[in-house]
């Protein structure tokens, strides 16, 4: 089904969850659109990385909803107005076009970073060896890695498996790629690559959510930033208006301590 | 195959009197191997060279045979030489020189997943080596030990069983005395096997409580 | 002085193929088990959780003795024929089968949580999940419990001897009886199901080092 380009990708309708007693997510919306890079930023605890994972269901929620295309994912609402979860193959198809990078990479160690790449699309888009072989080595090129293609992961630095690992994403061809905290648990030395491919990526057009601690970047490659704390969006807007113009209190003390501490 | 409640019932006294022996056996077992384990831990972990070599080749030895096969050589073995061991004495003698070595492991693996910086921060902090470890490294060991004890006392009760092969008149011989009298095997067995479930649950519930005690 | 063992070295490795044999049976018996019993305990309904549960208390709980005497008694009257293998094989594989589900049950567990993210936002789930990507994983961590796990179960068949199977032991017994050597017959005796033992061992080690162990 093709994107409409009017429409946003993907809606999230006032979605709340709750973990016992602690209000993780309260009431959180947010609609994004084709093409548009989104940066979400905020104290940790801020509920950011669960908001993230609840786009493609790897956290249930408990109240509001997830629409991939406005198609709802995750929770269908019967008619007598019970919300029951999907079953697992559905939610697995809405997750098949939607990509996801962690920040602790969590490529298969089992596989070579080839077939790490190829594994997916081959046996859940069915798609054949020898296209998805063409696809993996494409896309290996792209982020840098054709001479790694045999390599296993734990022969590889963690920039170098953090690439991989969006590679792996890509070869299913999503129409939205999330992205965790991608270079927290890197080495600096080894974060400014994969920043590269992040930045490509967008200048490729690509949907993106991106969780990430890296302000510099975050301002050069979003189109919106999304300042999150204690579980709600606080402020929202261009990268001018958020790092030059903050208009909340939270998110002016949230950038002053993080200047501070780069300041140092 | 029909089960005889009645016999059922009163073939418990009969196996009751053997429960003395199972559980004097496991407890004599168990406090003995206690001991024997920081015995051979400490060797296992000394400065000296041919010493931590006998104890692992010892733990090579007692892990790699079966435990029937180590009280037979004792039982027979002393019998012919002219010491004549009862068969709960060689099976006494036997399991505690194996379950020493598994409870030496035990300690060790405890001591060794407290780790070595557990150990640096004490020392660093001024302590002596002794004192480090009966400070910083007994107590968080004692509680990682205590899931794989549990098991071992499990194992040496269950193990216990072996030396009614050697006529020691424990919970299984009399059983089979039972058995060759009144050939009511169903309900002997199923009672047989009643007690020890209780027995072994009873360990397992006693150490569950000692666990909460140390407050995991 | 160790002519007796010698002489009787032969016969003492006869009974020692039956070892192996039986070991090797029970062996693969108990994995089977342990496989079904691992997975109904962690993935099963109600029904199967329950069964497995009941199982592995009753074989953690119960010493192999009583077992094996107790085939030796019973499975007559439930028309088995009574050939102490057939018997040894049954409660062999029973009581090891606990052991390995337990093995297994800690393998699959032991996958990191990320593997699991990580087949799912791919839009992998069920069996593709398991096959690809967490069994695999958790069929390499099982290996150094599983050796050693088939160590004990080496160990455990020398209890068959009591129902009249002539393993090592058995044959340990018969030859001491003719020889009256007890040290010198049971030593080799020990001696060889050390070779046996200790060899696994080292392939276990052998396995642990080979294996890539992930992150």
């Amino acid at each position: 089904m093709p994107t409409d380009p009017t429409r946003p990708i993907i809606t999230i309708d006032h979605l709340s969850k709750r973990f016992g007693s602690l209000a993780v997510l309260r009431d959180v919306s947010l609609a994004v659109m084709p093409g548009e890079v989104v940066a979400v930023i905020g104290p940790s605890g801020s509920g950011k990385t669960t908001l993230l994972r609840c786009i493609n269901l790897l956290e249930p929620f408990d109240a509001g909803e997830v629409r991939l295309d406005d198609a709802p994912i995750g929770y269908v609402v019967a008619p007598n107005g019970r919300r029951r979860r999907q079953p697992e193959r559905e939610i697995a198809k809405a997750r098949a076009a939607i990509g996801m990078a962690f920040q602790s990479f969590n490529l298969f160690p089992h596989m070579t970073v080839l077939r790490n790449v190829m594994v997916a699309p081959m046996r859940i888009k069915r798609v054949s060896r020898d296209a998805a072989h063409e696809t993996a080595v494409r896309l290996l090129d792209r982020v840098g890695l054709s001479d790694k293609v045999d390599a296993y992961p734990r022969q590889l630095s963690g920039g170098q498996q953090q690439r991989v690992a969006i590679a792996r994403a890509l070869a299913m061809e999503p129409k939205v790629m999330l992205f965790d905290e991608v270079t927290s648990a890197l080495d600096p030395e080894l974060v400014g690559e994969v920043l590269a491919v992040l930045r490509q990526l967008a200048e490729a057009g690509m949907t993106m959510v991106i969780v990430t601690h890296e302000m510099q970047f975050a301002r050069d490659v979003a189109d919106r930033i999304v300042f999150m704390a204690e579980g709600s969006i606080v402020e929202q807007g261009p990268p001018q208006q958020i790092f030059n113009d903050p208009q909340s209190e939270r998110l002016k003390a949230f950038l002053r301590r993080y200047r501070e501490a780069y300041l140092l | 195959m029909r089960f005889d409640l009645d016999m059922a019932a009163r073939a418990i006294p009969e196996l009751l009197g053997g429960l003395a022996v199972t559980l004097e056996l496991s407890v004599l077992v168990i406090a003995l191997s206690l001991i024997w384990g920081v015995v051979l831990v400490v060797g296992r972990l000394s400065h000296l060279l041919p010493l931590r070599l006998a104890c692992a080749g010892y733990l090579q030895l007692v892990r790699n045979t079966p435990v029937l096969v180590q009280m037979y050589f004792f039982y027979f073995g002393f019998a012919m030489a002219g010491l004549r061991l009862s068969g709960f004495e060689a099976g006494l003698l036997a399991m505690v020189l194996q379950n020493g070595g598994y409870m030496s492991e035990i300690y060790r693996a405890g001591i060794e997943n407290v780790g070595a910086r557990q150990r640096e921060a004490g020392l660093a902090l001024g302590m002596r080596p002794f004192e480090a470890f009966r400070i910083v490294i007994f107590p968080q060991a004692v509680r990682l030990v205590l899931p794989p004890m549990t098991n071992q006392f499990v194992a040496i009760v269950k193990d216990t069983a072996l030396v009614s092969t050697l006529s020691a008149a424990d919970m299984m011989f009399r059983a089979r005395l039972l058995i060759d009298r009144t050939a009511a095997a169903y309900e002997v067995f199923a009672d047989l096997t009643a007690m020890y479930l209780v027995l072994t649950a009873t360990i397992a519930l006693l150490m569950r409580a000692a666990e909460r005690r140390l407050g995991r | 002085m160790p002519n007796v063992l010698i002489a009787s070295l032969p016969y003492l490795l006869r009974g020692a193929i039956v070892t192996l044999e039986l070991s090797a049976v029970c062996a693969l018996l108990a994995s089977a088990i342990g496989i079904i019993a691992a997975l109904a305990q962690s993935y099963g309904g109600l029904v199967a959780r329950g069964i497995a549960l009941i199982y592995l208390y009753l074989m953690r709980g119960t010493p192999m003795l009583v077992m094996v005497f107790a085939a030796y008694y019973l499975l007559p009257y439930v028309g088995i024929n009574v050939e102490p293998m057939t018997g040894g094989v049954l409660v062999v594989s029973l009581y090891y089968g606990a052991f390995m589900s337990e093995v297994f049950r800690a393998a699959l567990a032991s996958v990191p949580r990320g593997q699991w993210d990580a087949g799912r936002a791919l839009g992998m789930h069920g069996r593709w999940l398991m096959g690809i990507v967490i069994v695999p994983q958790a069929l390499r961590l099982a290996g150094p419990p599983f050796i050693n796990t088939c160590i004990m179960l080496v160990k455990g068949t020398s209890l068959v001897s009591v129902i009249g199977l002539v393993e090592l032991t058995l044959s340990g017994r018969e030859v001491v009886e003719r020889t009256l050597a007890p040290f010198q017959v049971f030593g080799g005796v020990a001696l060889i199901y050390f070779v046996i033992c200790y060899s696994l061992s080292l392939c276990g080690k052998a396995l642990e080092a080979r294996l890539p162990h992930a992150h």
